[in-house]
């Protein structure tokens, strides 16, 4: 065999020297390839070049390169040199010698191709080019097959391949298979890089939708931790012309790319509508009818919005089957505030047609707390999870600190930085402390104490009646209301709204501030300022508790519930002022008048 | 408050007229109960309703839950545009059946 080879080699040379220069030489070419392919991106284009080195340093007279495609059924012949130009063409793996190569996954030597039956002769027929003999060694990277380097026609002496030859390029086969090998590897990096990128510049985008943190002691503050590149979490707040600052919290179900455009669609859809709507059970079932017209099946958000006045200290939220927001009033104790109506995207209408129930509750200097169940799931470093018991520990324990130092120390416990999230971490506060002072202080307090008092410069005083609590009284106060109204050029239905809500509102005063008792006092007051009438009810019965007030479900058709229902959908504003100092409680509506 | 019932066609028409609010809607209540109890179909006309609040409403809910149960039909027919507004407010004007004349009234509870 050896004999055999070397009488049969490329060159007259000493066999010895022959195997050392060939050896150096192609070790050389080796180089180049690998240079070629590490160095170029386009591997179209380093294996026209690789081809044309292999088929010129083993000196035939054409080459072709074949790539099993990715199902492994078809070869592609994807660079060649020579007569005849085969580039594009593919056959079935295991047809011809470059197939039968590729299958044994052995290089062999045909040196009369036209006996050879597997010979695919229809290339020589339609070019005129006879192919004599045929060079064939299989390209592999351990058991992974990758093509096959095929040359034809030995240039000079007989025209056919030696051993040496096949020997040779089995060894450039060898290595042109591990330099593609590693160029699909690069690409495709680069082209996870370039997902990454995308990622990146989707998180970007996706930060930028969160509010800037707010300065000094400003009430409200968030954080968003994302367990991915992007968050199905979202959190918001802005202040409204009057003030009041609305703020949500939101949880899109999954994780993921889908749920971080869910996400993008529904922060900005609230924010956009959270800026002239201004009540939240309202806000949230507009949303939700936006969403269900074009959310993806089985995708849902679950939703905290809500109002904040920082001269009041009251809040109003709608809470769209989210994780019960919790309450830590200036006792030191939590309260929990419950969802009963759906997520965002499941029901266009809701059962009873209407509107998210709100709540209503006055912060007083505590300070409410909204967050993901990422937070209260989220992993301790012992393995366990937080737990509201264990996120209510975590409050109390900052509760010195500021509203943003707070949920920073609470989200550290769970990101610690060394393990992957289980889940978006998400939470916001809302912290009445500075407000609360500047109220009692008075300093900011701009809400008149008291129906009695003078007027501002700017208000002018229509009406200041006083009526006993008694039912048949209501109907001097519809009179008097409905004149004013139209004294202001309020129109019909206008003024018709807004008799109702003020009288729901006295009823209130009579059925439960008095407990039905006649013998209480009703004081009415009406200001126009600019464009608003200011409606001011004044009793001088026990505080009640405001929280306890709030619209009920519609089907439940108690008249406490709906009357005050009326007076929301009436009114802009309705808002209990903090209680005069002589007792009793004092409710300020508000309608702007177009 | 006035309320005034008569029979027609077998059905109960009753209707009420001036302010349906806190002082006077336990009357309307009762009158509107009354007339569901005959267990005939039962058309409320609040043509000349000028004022109607929550608990007026309430009385008529109640009415209509009433008639439901006891298997007969309630309407309410020539709603005047006070009380229209506040059924309107209380999203309860698509759960009564509202008629614009007595005679409509008929055709949809018999």
């Amino acid at each position: 065999m050896n004999k055999q080879q070397s009488s049969d080699g490329p060159t007259d040379a000493q066999p010895g020297d022959v195997g050392k220069g060939a050896i150096y030489d192609h070790l050389e070419l080796l180089a180049e390839m690998g240079q070629e392919f590490a160095s170029s991106l386009d591997i179209q284009a380093s294996l026209k070049r690789a081809i044309e080195h292999i088929t010129e340093y083993v000196d035939a007279e054409g080459g072709a390169l074949f790539l099993l495609e990715e199902d492994g059924k078809i070869l592609r012949c994807h660079a060649c040199i020579g007569p005849t130009e085969i580039t594009g063409l593919t056959l079935k793996s295991d047809r011809g010698i470059v197939g039968r190569c590729v299958m044994s996954n052995h290089g062999e030597i045909v040196r009369d191709a036209a006996k050879d039956p597997a010979f695919h002769s229809q290339v020589d027929a339609t070019t005129g080019f006879t192919t004599r003999s045929i060079l064939c060694a299989p390209m592999s990277v351990k058991d992974e097959r990758i093509g096959a380097i095929e040359l034809i026609n030995k240039r000079g002496g007989d025209g056919l391949f030696a051993d040496a030859d096949l020997h040779l390029l089995q060894a450039m086969s060898a290595s042109a298979a591990l330099a593609i090998l590693n160029a699909r590897m690069a690409e495709k990096l680069v082209e996870q890089e370039r997902v990454a990128r995308e990622l990146e510049l989707a998180a970007e985008i996706q930060r930028s939708l969160l509010p800037k943190p707010g300065d000094g002691d400003f009430p409200v503050a968030g954080v968003n931790h994302a367990a991915r590149t992007v968050s199905g979490d979202f959190y918001d707040f802005f202040t409204l012309e009057d003030g009041r600052i609305c703020f949500n919290l939101g949880d899109v179900s999954g994780k993921g790319m889908n749920a971080a455009l869910l996400m993008a669609k529904t922060a900005s859809v609230f924010r956009c509508l959270g800026k002239t709507l201004h009540q939240p059970g309202k806000l949230l079932s507009r949303i939700n009818a936006e969403i269900c017209e074009t959310v993806t099946r089985g995708m849902f958000v679950t939703m905290v919005g809500g109002l904040y006045d920082p001269k009041t200290g009251i809040v109003r939220l709608a809470n769209a089957g989210h994780e019960p927001p919790l309450f830590h009033d200036t006792a030191g104790a939590f309260n929990s505030l419950p969802a009963d109506a759906p997520p965002i995207g499941i029901l266009p209408i809701l059962d009873d047609g209407g509107d998210y129930p709100e709540i209503e509750l006055t912060l007083d200097g505590g300070t409410l707390y909204i967050f993901t169940d990422g937070v209260t799931e989220g992993y301790l470093e012992d393995g366990r999870e937080l737990e509201v018991g264990g996120l209510k520990k975590l409050l109390r324990e900052n509760a010195g600190a500021i509203p943003g130092d707070r949920l920073a120390a609470v989200i550290a416990r769970i990101d610690r930085g060394n393990t992957a999230l289980r889940d978006d971490l998400t939470m916001i506060a809302i912290d009445d402390r500075a407000a609360h002072a500047r109220r009692a202080a008075g300093g900011e307090a701009p809400t008149p104490r008291a129906a009695a008092r003078p007027a501002d410069g700017n208000d002018e005083v229509l009406l200041a009646v006083s009526v006993p609590s008694q039912p048949d009284r209501l109907k001097l106060i519809r009179n008097a209301v409905a004149e004013t109204a139209r004294l202001c050029g309020c129109s019909e239905d206008v003024g018709r709204d807004i008799v109702i809500a003020v009288d729901e509102a006295c009823q209130n005063i009579i059925r439960h501030a008095y407990g039905g008792s006649p013998d209480g006092e009703i004081s009415l007051e009406i200001r126009r300022r600019g464009g608003e009438l200011v409606f001011l009810l004044r009793d001088y019965a026990k505080a009640i508790d405001v929280s306890a007030v709030k619209p009920r479900d519609l089907a439940d058709v108690r008249p406490g519930g709906l009357g005050t229902h009326f007076i929301r959908e009436v009114m802009d504003e309705v808002t209990f002022l903090p209680p005069p100092q002589d007792g009793g409680n004092l409710l300020r509506l508000v309608k702007r008048l177009s | 408050m006035k309320h005034e019932i008569r029979e027609h066609d077998g059905a109960t028409v009753v209707a009420l007229t001036g302010d349906i609010d806190l002082q006077n809607s336990p009357e309307a209540r009762k009158v509107l109960l009354s007339c569901v109890e005959m267990k005939r179909p039962v058309l409320v006309d609040l043509s000349g309703v000028g004022y109607i609040d929550s608990s007026g409403v309430a009385s008529l809910v109640e009415s209509l839950q009433m008639a439901r149960k006891s298997g007969s039909k309630l309407a309410l027919v020539a709603v005047s545009d006070s009380a229209r507004r506040v059924l309107g407010l209380a999203r309860l004007d698509k759960v009564f059946t509202i008629c614009a004349t007595v005679e409509e009234g008929l055709s949809k509870v018999r």
